[in-house]
């Protein structure tokens, strides 16, 4: 059941919220703290977004004419947050029929209207990576997403991103923790997670031989009659792409162990691992992913809530970021999506990163991870004005954030919201006189 | 003593049998009719204010003003004077005269999900012909013909592939004879949660793109091998993919069902990839992807159903929002799609009773739907859609006679619907029941019932289920056990229907008579012999729910 988070009133607000920018794809940030993440920390500095596009990073930019000024001053600006691991705007997360489901994709299941898009930009958050379930050894076809509220699904969808398809470890896959009524399906165990795994691959491998004989036969001179071309396979096209480079693996994992498998699973196919999600035990194998260019998508400081994940430390992030691991700090929920930089300040506490460091978990490293740096995860000229305005510098405890922006539209002001939200309950206390 | 009374029984119930075999044979000569002195509105043409439709062998003779058209010798006429003659409406995309199961909720989150054995292995049944499962019933019938429905399409409605409709003329209750067109089209569900794969949404897009894909791989293969079957392996028989390739490979209409504007892209998704001859049905939220179905131009079977989708954010805000979405946002859908040019059908889609057909038509009419639009999208428009325009549709010699006579301007508050043909048979609609008044009692329980006929003395048991004002329950007689169906009390006053198998014949029997507490007294009609029964309660034995079945 999805939570009823905000109420009608608030609705008709965001409603209003949309005539009021919809067609503002042009703004001037003035006088803000900028950081940039990738270029150092400007203390008092002008962004002007062009068509959705960062245009100039300086100081003292005039307005064009027509373009939307918003006075920054006091105020610290930031790339908007990206979220590398998370489950909303879905009408539905696993597709639990049969282990191997990679035929399924999250981009067929959208839900623009999930109220989990408007909680994500309420705390800067702009770009997600939206996933399938960890349910399967094999889930499917994720998605990454800006939180455009109120904007088409077919419109959030970021095709500039990396391809990635979900895998899982451990004990989702093998339903350690579900007691179904029914037969135990395979796998049950470890080892079999890893080996129905291979046998996909196997199988993909298979499938791929047969149509590469089979382009070879229509591309020769004199091509059979009969020439039939093979069944597709929809279970296996994506671990094909995956063999030809096209897609990354984004993979479910708490222990050490298993993931070093998943690793040499992927050395024996030659696919390529993005990041392994959650991975509480990073920390005892952070040279070998280092070594592999893998990253990881975890919680800054959530463990112990299962047995695989009974090993985590607090230090996970800030250490393996030090040994050069590219880290991520996800949310994997509706409402911890709202407070990722609260999360990215721990790192500070546990295992003292810089500010900088500690605001990489949560922009350009994510943005890497899902191959979407060029357009996001900083603050450059050149990439999409995707933005976030705090009242204070994000890692305060005492900060919130005020005005999330992308590609140069306000899609969330909280000054203007708040002040909404008091007529609209004004007008309530009046009609409620009346009666 | 008893048994020769038995006899006696049984000899008069033959003959009733008989007679009704007769008066049915009787009812397939069809009569001559010429309708005079009413205004007619063809929809493929201007109004005639005083016209004449002469009905012959089930078409339309002969149409046109009064004076030009010759009136047949053998014509029985029929006086429409202050009446108004339209095509008989088409609902192009409902459900009517299906049985529908009652679901079983699972009991637990648990019970929904995975626990998949391979003996659960879904079934697919796209070859499934929801003609075979028509159950005509004539209170049905009268409430269609009450809107002024003249013809339907039934649509399957159960799973991914919910199987084969069928174009029915409202002429009677033999599915046989009301067929016009079987089947239309295979008809597509998006479900979101089944107990086997696919259970989820994201795996019924999975499902539906490899069954597509596969019936095109077999479809080519079948073909290669039926051109050069040497060297060639033949294909390997399946009739899954059998029942798909006309829809698929040969392009038969492919109807998808879409609860919301996400289901509409996925379906034009599908449309497009697979270069179906697809439509869409349901689809009350078309008003917000309107750029999307200008591009697609596909057919649009829009529903009279205003209840905003479940996970819409109009139904997930707060009543408020919900109540307000339903009165005023999502009744203008047909107003917006008829604004921006698009053609559609209105269907009663999800809707079941009749009063809340009619009602929504004329809500979309408040919204802003021209009143001249909302007829062709019941009339000219499906018969489009459905490829049979050029027999139904619109008031035209040649075509079937299908047309209505109402009191006054269609779709006008207080216009009643008075005659329709259907096929040329003439069915006098006759005035809806009025509202039902509560249940005095509860009459749940078994009853033991006197029968006392002009034929002998007869005592049989009821076992009555109430709900409301709807009586459900059985009888159980010494000849068997029959079903009560369409039972109603409203008040004291309780009547109910039985379909006895009596002789290999079914024959109906109607009960009338008033409730109370502890008895039911009435009489039991059937073709005009009348026996009056008198029921006490049984003590101690009343029923509970669930208990019948």
């Amino acid at each position: 059941m999805r939570e009823k988070i905000i109420s009608f009133m608030i609705v008709l607000n965001i409603i209003t919220c949309f005539a009021v920018f919809s067609f503002a794809q042009d703004l001037l940030i003035k006088n803000g703290t900028i950081l940039t993440i990738t270029q150092g920390k400007i203390p008092k500095g002008d962004i002007l977004i062009m068509g959705g596009v960062i245009r100039r990073i300086a100081d003292n930019i005039e307005p064009p004419p027509g373009v939307k000024v918003i006075d920054a001053i006091g105020k610290f600006v930031m790339p908007g947050i990206i979220d590398s691991h998370t489950h909303i705007a879905l009408a539905g997360v696993n597709e639990s029929g049969e282990t191997i489901s990679s035929e399924v994709k999250m981009m067929d299941v959208l839900n623009a209207e999930d109220p989990a898009i408007f909680t994500a930009l309420t705390g800067g958050v702009t770009m997600v990576h939206t996933m399938h379930g960890s349910g399967n050894p094999i889930g499917g076809e994720n998605v990454v997403l800006k939180m455009k509220w109120g904007k088409p699904s077919e419109e959030m969808i970021v095709h500039e991103a990396l391809r990635t398809l979900k895998f899982a470890l451990g004990e989702n896959p093998k339903q350690a923790n579900i007691f179904s009524l029914g037969e135990p399906r395979y796998p049950q165990t470890r080892m079999g997670v890893n080996a129905i795994i291979r046998r996909e691959f196997l199988k993909a491998k298979d499938y791929l031989e047969q149509w590469e004989r089979y382009d070879e036969a229509k591309r020769s001179k004199n091509p059979p009659k009969n020439l039939l071309p093979p069944r597709k396979d929809l279970k296996l096209e994506p671990l094909v792409d995956m063999l030809r480079g096209k897609m990354v693996a984004r993979c479910h994992s708490y222990r050490a162990d298993e993931t070093l498998e998943f690793i040499e699973l992927s050395k024996e196919f030659g696919f390529k691992i993005a990041a392994f999600e959650h991975a509480s035990e990073a920390f005892k194998i952070a040279d070998k992913l280092v070594e592999e260019k893998i990253g990881i998508s975890i919680f800054l400081d959530n463990w112990a809530y299962k047995v695989e994940a009974s090993e985590g430390i607090a230090y996970n992030a800030a250490y393996c970021a030090k040994k050069g691991v590219l880290v991520s700090i996800n949310s994997d929920s509706n409402e911890r999506i709202r407070r990722l930089f609260n999360d990215a300040a721990k790192a500070m506490k546990y295992g003292d990163l810089s500010e900088e460091e500690a605001l990489k978990l949560i922009t350009i490293n994510p943005a890497i991870q899902l191959g979407v740096e060029k357009i996001a995860g900083s603050l450059e000229v050149g990439k999409h004005g995707d933005i976030a305005i705090f009242s204070e510098h994000p890692l305060s405890a005492y900060t919130c954030c005020e005005i999330t922006i992308i590609e140069g539209e306000v899609y969330f002001d909280r000054a203007q919201y708040l002040k909404q939200r008091e007529e609209e309950k004004k007008k309530e206390e009046v009609k409620k006189g009346l009666n | 003593m008893k048994k020769k009374a038995k006899v006696k029984r049984v000899i008069v119930l033959f003959f009733f049998s008989l007679f009704l075999l007769l008066s049915f044979s009787e009812a397939r000569v069809l009569p001559v009719y010429a309708v005079v002195n009413c205004k007619i509105f063809p929809v493929s043409g201007p109004p005639i204010e005083k016209g004449v439709i002469v009905i012959r062998n089930g078409l339309i003779e002969s149409i046109g003003e009064e004076g030009k058209i010759v009136i047949p010798e053998d014509a029985e006429i029929i006086e429409g004077e202050g009446c108004f003659a339209y095509p008989g409406l088409i609902d192009a995309h409902g459900s009517f005269f299906l049985e529908t199961k009652k679901e079983e909720e699972p009991s637990s989150e648990r019970e929904r999900l995975p626990a998949l054995s391979p003996q659960e292995k879904f079934k697919p049944h796209p070859e499934f012909q929801v003609f075979k499962s028509l159950k005509p019933k004539k209170s049905v019938l009268e409430s269609l013909h009450r809107i002024g429905f003249t013809t339907v399409l039934v649509v399957p409605e159960e799973e991914i592939f919910a199987g084969q409709s069928v174009l029915l003329n409202l002429n009677g209750e033999e599915a046989q004879a009301m067929v016009v067109k079987n089947p239309f089209a295979l008809h597509i569900n998006f479900v979101t949660n089944r107990n086997t794969y696919p259970t989820s949404l994201m795996g019924t897009m999975a499902f539906l793109r490899q069954s597509f894909l596969d019936t095109e791989h077999y479809a080519l293969h079948s073909a290669f091998f039926s051109r050069h079957s040497k060297g060639l392996r033949r294909p390997e028989y399946d009739p899954f993919l059998e029942s798909l390739i006309p829809f698929v490979a040969e392009k038969k209409p492919v109807v998808f069902n879409c609860a919301n504007l996400e289901d509409i892209k996925r379906a034009l998704i599908l449309i497009d990839e697979f270069k179906l001859n697809g439509y869409i049905a349901g689809a009350n939220e078309a008003w917000r992807v309107v750029g999307h179905l200008e591009r697609a131009k596909v057919p649009l079977f829009i529903s009279l159903d205003y209840k905003p989708p479940l996970n819409s954010i109009y139904a997930t805000q707060g009543e408020e929002l919900r109540e307000k979405a339903e009165k005023e946002i999502y009744p203008e859908n047909p107003a917006i799609l008829s604004k921006k040019g698009l053609r559609f059908a209105l269907c009663s889609h999800t809707l079941k009773k009749s009063e809340d057909i009619l009602k929504n038509v004329q809500k979309a009419i408040e919204r802003g739907l021209p009143r001249e639009e909302a007829l062709k999208a019941m009339t000219i428009i499906p018969a489009r859609f459905l490829g049979v325009d050029n027999l139904l549709g619109s008031l035209e010699q040649g075509k079937i006679a299908n047309i209505i006579f109402t009191s006054g301007e269609i779709f006008k508050e207080g216009t009643r619907v008075k005659r329709v043909f259907v096929d040329g048979l003439s069915f006098e609609v006759k005035e809806p029941p009025k509202a039902e008044a509560p249940a005095l009692f509860n009459i749940s329980g078994r009853w033991l019932a006197k029968i006392t006929s002009p034929m002998g003395d007869m005592e049989m048991t009821l076992e009555i289920e109430q709900e409301g004002n709807s009586i459900l329950g059985k009888i159980l007689s010494e000849f068997g056990q029959w079903e009560i169906t369409d039972g109603l009390i409203t008040g004291k006053e309780l009547s109910f229907t039985i379909s006895a198998m009596i002789m290999g014949e079914t024959v109906e029997l109607t009960f009338k008579g008033e409730a109370e507490m502890d008895s039911l007294v009435g009489t039991f009609s059937f073709m005009g012999i009348t026996a009056a029964m008198r029921a006490t309660r049984i003590p101690g034995e009343n029923f509970k729910r669930g208990g019948i079945r």
